[in-house]
């Protein structure tokens, strides 16, 4: 059969997720933590929306998190829903360093509450929390060449290296602000460092607990109409994931 | 984030001229304020001439067929394929003009360029044409002379690379050219600008790259065919581009390809004028820009120093400065970036503005639209040229701009490796933006095949071409990315890296990419994107609008009690007002900057998003969308012809008074959130609210009392509001609230009277007109204790805000239609009604309806009337109780409003009627509705007689019968027995002066009678009444009733409204 191909992807349950936000709030170093585990302290901008996959295993579960990382300056605002149509998932990123961005963010989620997939897991992610921490947490291994690409880290608010004295004099959005809000809202809410990775795992692990795959399940046997990909491969599909079930022992959580 | 752009609607098809222009890459002569060429009245014409080109006596070139053009200051040639042969010449690098006298009949003309090459051209048209060619080419010298251009060459030409190329041709012989240089230019006087590659190196390996051998054929091709500004393309040089630019000559070849050269060479001084003007100012776009600086070529070793950094803030910047409008965008600064690298930033700067203004046209603008365009274009030319990847992507729900459009935004410099990307880029600049859609369109194509070769790892094409297709094995938009990544990032690989012939393996995919590009995928060319695009625009436009409209309407903090819809309309109706009176630039996206001590009215957080606002004059033209009495509206009827409303914004203090009420955050401005508030403050009030709503509108202070003059003004509010009501009932009611408020005020003046009404206060403390006057418990019942006011405040004022859109809402299609919109409303009613919707374009709409005028009036058919804006009440009905109470200002005022038409009103004063109203009503267009009837009771024929029409009509001729018009529902009934009483009042004296015309008119109004019931006839047909008393009207009215035959008279009132519905 020619399922060898795509029984692999028979097995994992994908997951369409967008990142949304203001320009420079750390979107694609968000998904690169996830996804590669690096932090770049210069990434470029996004132009129109970039492309990443990456597994990640939920108890019984292998989801395959299909992560749209869009340009996050305003003009490109019209592009998105091209991007997030479909979405079962979307993080919405803010800068805690700047205010303005939360106020964008609260934006989008209310774009995304009446636009798109009306199922839509989102996810609130105050991104760069490690420019507000006393410098003591940013422990371990890269904490030395982070300090220095501070200087130059143009994704940073402008103009300024962290004084390390004060980190919390950056902070323009309190924690319990947006958490306030996210719950208002009914998001998942999170604060995290896309330079430190603090956070960015537990976001996708959060989400994937969050997402009804059954229903996607679901959904997918209904639209598999294409030429094909006819009713055999469903058949195969559903086999699948019951075999999964017995399989799969480990509990990780996302396995990046 | 409420921005609202009308700028799409302005789009305007290029000229001819202009298309011209954009080929030759000729700086438009309007495109700088600041271009030395204030005195361009005297401007040379601008002509073209076939011509036959050859060069010089070297005889190195074919001779080509072509037309020669001048565009002063510009002389350009393009040979007739457009594409061989062509140049762009400044005027001012031509040093000397000879007419060659070879052969007898030949009129050809030799061009000495500064540097020594010669033109030839042929004038192969006739003599005089030739002639007239070579005055106009004169006359463009010797202006040139005179602005000294001709100085100016030599100091410009320094500039360019390519001079010192030519100059020391030792410069290019090593392969590590650019490290000798870069010492010299150390040491030495750098007198060509040179980008950020000359001193951190330039992307790739140069010994691949094979530069010195490049740069040595484009040496010997510059030579003789001059360089720089004085440039001619051969194939020569289009080929040579196409095998990749040396690097360092790639920056002025850019230019020079893409014509900002000219741009630098009109400007000398402006980029560094520009950035001293705009020294240490800040926007969002500055602010957008340092957000990415950091970010653009990271790379690259020159963006990891200050130097680098810093060029490239300057450049962005600058260009930011220069267009406003366009700011920066993302994808810019990657642009920017790659640019700087090979080029000045002031080259840099022109040729970001080349790129934004004419190569990618609305790629970088705010909404985008020319990448949204371009990528529809994309998918349609997708569709055609590869119809089965098309259909697969449409199967499985793929859109293709998710990859392609990165690749147009920022010209593959993101998508591919560097080098390659720049090479496309070299392509691009030569040959237009067609070489994108190639090259998408190829690497889409050539990926069928080659990516089959990935997995399948045999050669054979035809298997290829039957197995491969992995494009079409794609389920999903991530798959379709990843492949295409995979593809551009193997670029560098062989093509077919399993062939047995070396030199096949050597072939890399680029070098198959661009050559399938250009060889095969010709068949894309300039006009067929322009076709497309223009097939597209108004497709994309829509979405693009409507798309704005649900996000202006998502992000409004408040929506008030409108539901989603009715704030569409509410949107609607500013984009109309918009369109027609835009705000002032200043206005549009002024970025507002919260003070963060000052805590405004609306208390929005960090408010720093540019916001569209609108000033008094926009507004206006708004409010006239929705409100009734905020517009002029005439009805025009001609006669047989089409009759119309004629509609214009009124002016009245009042209007302005609501736009400041309305102004919360006191901007001298208004958001679309203001004007949804606005009208959510009175659209959906009840009687009480109203009243303080109306109340507060005129306490200017906010005390809570009317002054004295507040008071006057806000009866001269009413009146202006109930200007074309008809009949004095709205009048009267205006003089009893004056006669009453001040009664009462007086009465409760702090020394309290006995609360009698009846009872006038003997001595009125004496009171300053601007001290606290009235407050409102004492207005309510003011209002309240008229029966008129108490039903304004009810229901009409309220109901005056309309929001459904009025007809003929064809937005100007160039949006520049001033004042009045010659609104014709109602479909077709007079035989000219096909003619009309033929021609109906916005400036023949206004000489149609002048010509129609005309006519009429020639005819003596010409009939204006005003529409009432209320038009509730004509006269009183029943007396009520209360009525008693006002009757003396009552009588006082019928006989101030009678004075005008005293004469008329004898005439006709006692047609007191009881007739049956038919009134015409319509949805929105010309169907008639026969409506309910209502019953008008004249209580006293003293009254009766006064009835008029508000509106100055006496000196038009009218005809009775003749108006009948519809209008939105709740008005057509009272209207239509306004207008009766109007035709009624106007009848008399035109009937007498112009009697003998009577007979031919009432034939023409029976016509005109049938038509009308034919057209309203659904509805008519049920009416048998109506019907009888049409007919009742004609006979009697052929019986010469138009007499003030008071009996007759009151008779012909019903027949006559029945006659008013046609």
């Amino acid at each position: 059969m020619a399922e060898s191909a795509s029984g692999s992807q028979d097995k994992s349950v994908q997951v369409k997720l967008v990142l949304l936000g203001e320009a420079a709030v750390g979107k694609s170093s968000v998904v690169l933590r996830f996804v590669s585990n690096e932090f770049q302290p210069n990434k470029e901008p996004t132009i129109g929306a970039a492309f990443l996959t990456q597994k990640c295993r939920l108890e019984d579960r292998i989801l395959r998190y299909e992560i749209w990382d869009t340009a996050g300056q305003e003009r490109f605002h019209s592009l998105a829903p091209m991007y997030y149509r479909n979405a079962q998932a979307a993080v919405v990123v803010y800068d805690v360093t700047k205010a303005s961005s939360l106020e964008k963010a609260k934006s989008w989620v209310k774009e995304l509450q009446r636009q798109a997939n009306p199922n839509i897991v989102i996810a609130l992610a105050g991104n760069k929390v490690d420019l507000v921490q006393p410098s003591a947490s940013s422990s371990g291994s890269s904490s030395s060449p982070d300090s220095e690409d501070e200087a130059d880290d143009a994704t940073a608010t402008p103009g300024e290296t962290p004084p390390s004295g004060e980190p919390e004099s950056l902070r323009q959005v309190p924690r319990e602000e947006a958490q306030a809000y996210a719950q208002e809202a009914g998001l998942l809410f999170f604060e995290t460092s896309a330079k430190t990775g603090e956070g960015i795992v537990e976001i996708f692990t959060e989400i994937a607990k969050k997402i009804p795959i059954e229903h996607i399940l679901a959904a997918s046997r209904n639209n598999s109409g294409r030429p094909g990909a006819g009713g055999r491969g469903n058949n195969a599909r559903e086999e699948n994931v019951n075999l999964q079930d017995d399989q799969t022992k480990s509990k990780d959580a996302c396995n990046c | 984030m409420a921005t609202i752009s009308t700028a799409l609607r302005n789009f305007k098809e290029p000229t001819k001229d202009q298309l011209t222009q954009f080929f030759f890459s000729i700086p438009s002569s309007t495109s700088l304020t600041e271009s030395p060429s204030q005195d361009t009245d005297t401007d040379v014409e601008k002509m073209e001439i076939n011509a036959v080109l050859s060069l010089g006596e070297q005889g190195v070139e074919d001779s080509y067929a072509g037309k020669l053009y001048i565009i002063a200051p510009y002389l350009a040639f393009a040979s007739l394929d457009r594409k061989s042969v062509r140049f762009t010449i400044p005027l001012s690098t031509i040093r000397r003009v000879e007419r060659l006298n070879a052969r007898a009949g030949i009129y050809a003309l030799s061009l000495l360029t500064w540097h020594g090459m010669k033109i030839i051209v042929q004038l192969t048209s006739l003599r005089p044409t030739a002639d007239l060619f070579c005055s106009l080419l004169r006359d463009g010298l010797k202006i040139e002379l005179q602005k000294g251009q001709m100085k100016a060459v030599k100091g410009f030409t320094k500039t360019c690379f390519s001079e010192s190329l030519i100059a020391e041709p030792a410069v290019a012989d090593g392969e590590d050219a650019a490290a000798t240089s870069a010492e010299k230019d150390a040491s030495a006087e750098i007198a060509y600008h040179g980008g950020l590659g000359l001193k951190f190196k330039f992307p790739g390996d140069p010994k691949k790259l094979r530069e010195t051998s490049k740069l040595k054929l484009w040496t010997t091709y510059l030579k003789t065919h001059g360089r720089n500004i004085t440039l001619l393309r051969y194939p020569q040089c289009t080929r040579l581009v196409q095998v990749g630019l040396p690097n360092r000559l790639r920056g002025e070849m850019w230019e020079t390809l893409s014509g900002s050269i000219y741009l630098r060479y009109a400007n000398p001084g402006y980029y560094d004028r520009l950035l001293q003007e705009h020294k240490g100012r800040t926007s969002t776009s500055t602010e957008d820009i340092e957000k990415d600086l950091h970010r653009s070529l990271p790379e690259y070793a020159g963006y990891q120093s200050e130097e680098g950094i810093s060029a490239l803030r300057r450049v962005l910047q600058a260009y930011s400065f220069k267009n406003p409008e366009l700011g920066y965008c993302q994808a810019m600064n990657i642009l920017a970036a790659a640019i700087l690298i090979y080029m000045s930033e002031e080259q840099a700067f022109w040729l970001l503005e080349v790129l934004c203004d004419r190569l990618l046209p609305g790629y970088y603008a705010p909404s985008m639209h020319g990448t949204l365009l371009d990528q529809r274009v994309f998918e349609a030319l997708v569709q055609r040229c590869l119809p089965m990847i098309h259909e697969h992507f449409q199967t499985v729900d793929v859109q293709l701009s998710v990859a392609s459009l990165p690749w147009f935004l920022s010209l593959f410099i993101n998508s591919m490796p560097m080098v390659f990307a720049f090479r496309i880029v070299d392509c691009f600049f030569c040959m237009g933006p067609k070489v994108l859609f190639q090259v998408g369109y190829v690497a889409l194509q050539s990926l069928r095949s080659s990516c089959e070769c990935f997995s399948a790892n045999t050669v054979h094409t035809a298997i290829l071409k039957i197995n491969g297709e992995q494009l079409l094995q794609i389920q999903d938009d991530g798959g379709f990315l990843n492949l295409m990544r995979d593809y551009f990032a193997s670029l560098g690989s062989s093509a077919h890296p399993t062939s047995s012939d070396p030199r096949a393996r050597a072939i890399t995919r680029f070098q198959e990419l661009l050559l399938i590009s250009f060889r095969e995928f010709s068949i894309i060319t300039d006009e067929t994107i322009q076709q497309e695009r223009k097939r597209h625009r108004s497709e994309i436009i829509h979405s693009i609008e409507s798309f704005s409209k649900r996000s202006a309407i998502r992000n409004l903090r408040s929506l008030g009690r409108f539901d989603k819809e009715q704030a569409g309309l509410v949107y609607d109706a500013l984009y109309k007002a918009m369109c027609v009176a835009p705000p002032p630039q200043t206005l549009l996206a002024t970025v507002v900057k919260e003070p963060s001590l000052v805590s405004t009215a609306d208390g929005s957080v960090g408010e720093e998003k540019p916001e569209t606002r609108v000033g008094l004059k926009t507004f206006r033209q708004f409010l006239s969308e929705v409100a009734t009495w905020a517009r002029d509206e005439r009805i025009v009827r001609n006669g047989p012809f089409r009759e119309r409303v004629d509609r214009e914004v009124a002016e009245h203090e009042f209007i302005d008074r609501l736009f400041y009420f309305w102004d919360v955050g006191c901007r001298g401005a208004l958001s679309f959130q203001d004007l949804v508030s606005g009208l959510d403050g009175v659209m959906f009030n009840d009687l009480m609210e109203n009243i303080e709503w109306f109340f507060n509108l005129h306490d200017k202070n906010k005390d809570g009392y009317l002054t004295k003059d507040e008071v006057l003004t806000l009866s001269e509010t009413f009146l202006f509001i109930f200007r074309y009501e008809i009949g004095d009932a709205y009048l009267g009611a205006v003089s009893r609230f004056m006669t009453n408020a001040f009664e009462y005020g007086d009465a409760l003046l702090p020394r309290p009277e006995p609360k009698d009404e009846e009872e006038i206060p003997q001595s009125p403390p004496p009171i300053g007109s601007n001290q606290p006057y009235l407050n409102l418990a004492t207005f309510r019942m003011v209002v309240l204790a008229d029966e008129v006011l108490e039903s304004f405040f009810e229901t009409d004022l309220s109901a005056s805000f309309k929001l459904e859109l009025l007809p003929d809402l064809d937005l100007p299609a160039s949006g520049s239609s001033v004042g009045g919109i010659g609104a014709g409303i109602g479909g077709a009613s007079g035989f000219l009604g096909d003619l009309w919707s033929s021609i109906a374009t916005d400036g023949n709409k206004k000489m149609f309806n002048m010509l129609t005028d005309e006519f009429g009036k020639t005819i003596g058919k010409h009939q204006v009337i005003h529409k009432p804006s209320i038009g509730r009440y004509t006269k009183l009905e029943e007396p009520k109780a209360r009525e008693s109470l006002l009757t003396p200002s009552m009588r006082k005022s019928a006989s101030k409003s009678s004075l005008k038409s005293s004469d008329t009103s004898t005439t006709l004063g006692t047609a007191t009627t009881t007739p049956t109203v038919v009134a015409s009503s319509s949805s929105s267009n010309t169907n008639l509705t026969s409506k309910p009837t209502v019953t008008i009771t004249s209580s006293s024929s003293d009254k009766e007689g006064l009835i008029e029409s508000g509106a100055p009509l006496p000196q038009v001729p009218t005809t009775p019968g003749a108006d009948a018009r519809e209008e939105a529902k709740s008005l057509a009934m009272l209207q239509a027995v306004a207008k009766a009483n109007a035709a009624v009042m106007e009848r008399t004296p035109f009937a007498i002066d112009d009697a003998e015309d009577s007979d031919e008119e009432d034939g023409e109004d029976e016509d005109e009678d049938e038509d009308d019931e034919d057209e309203g006839g659904d509805e008519l047909d049920g009416d048998d009444q109506v019907l009888d008393e049409v007919d009742a009207f004609l006979e009697a009215h052929d019986s010469g009733l138009t007499e003030a035959d008071k009996e007759v008279a009151k008779r012909e009132f019903g027949p006559l409204f029945s006659c008013i519905l046609g």
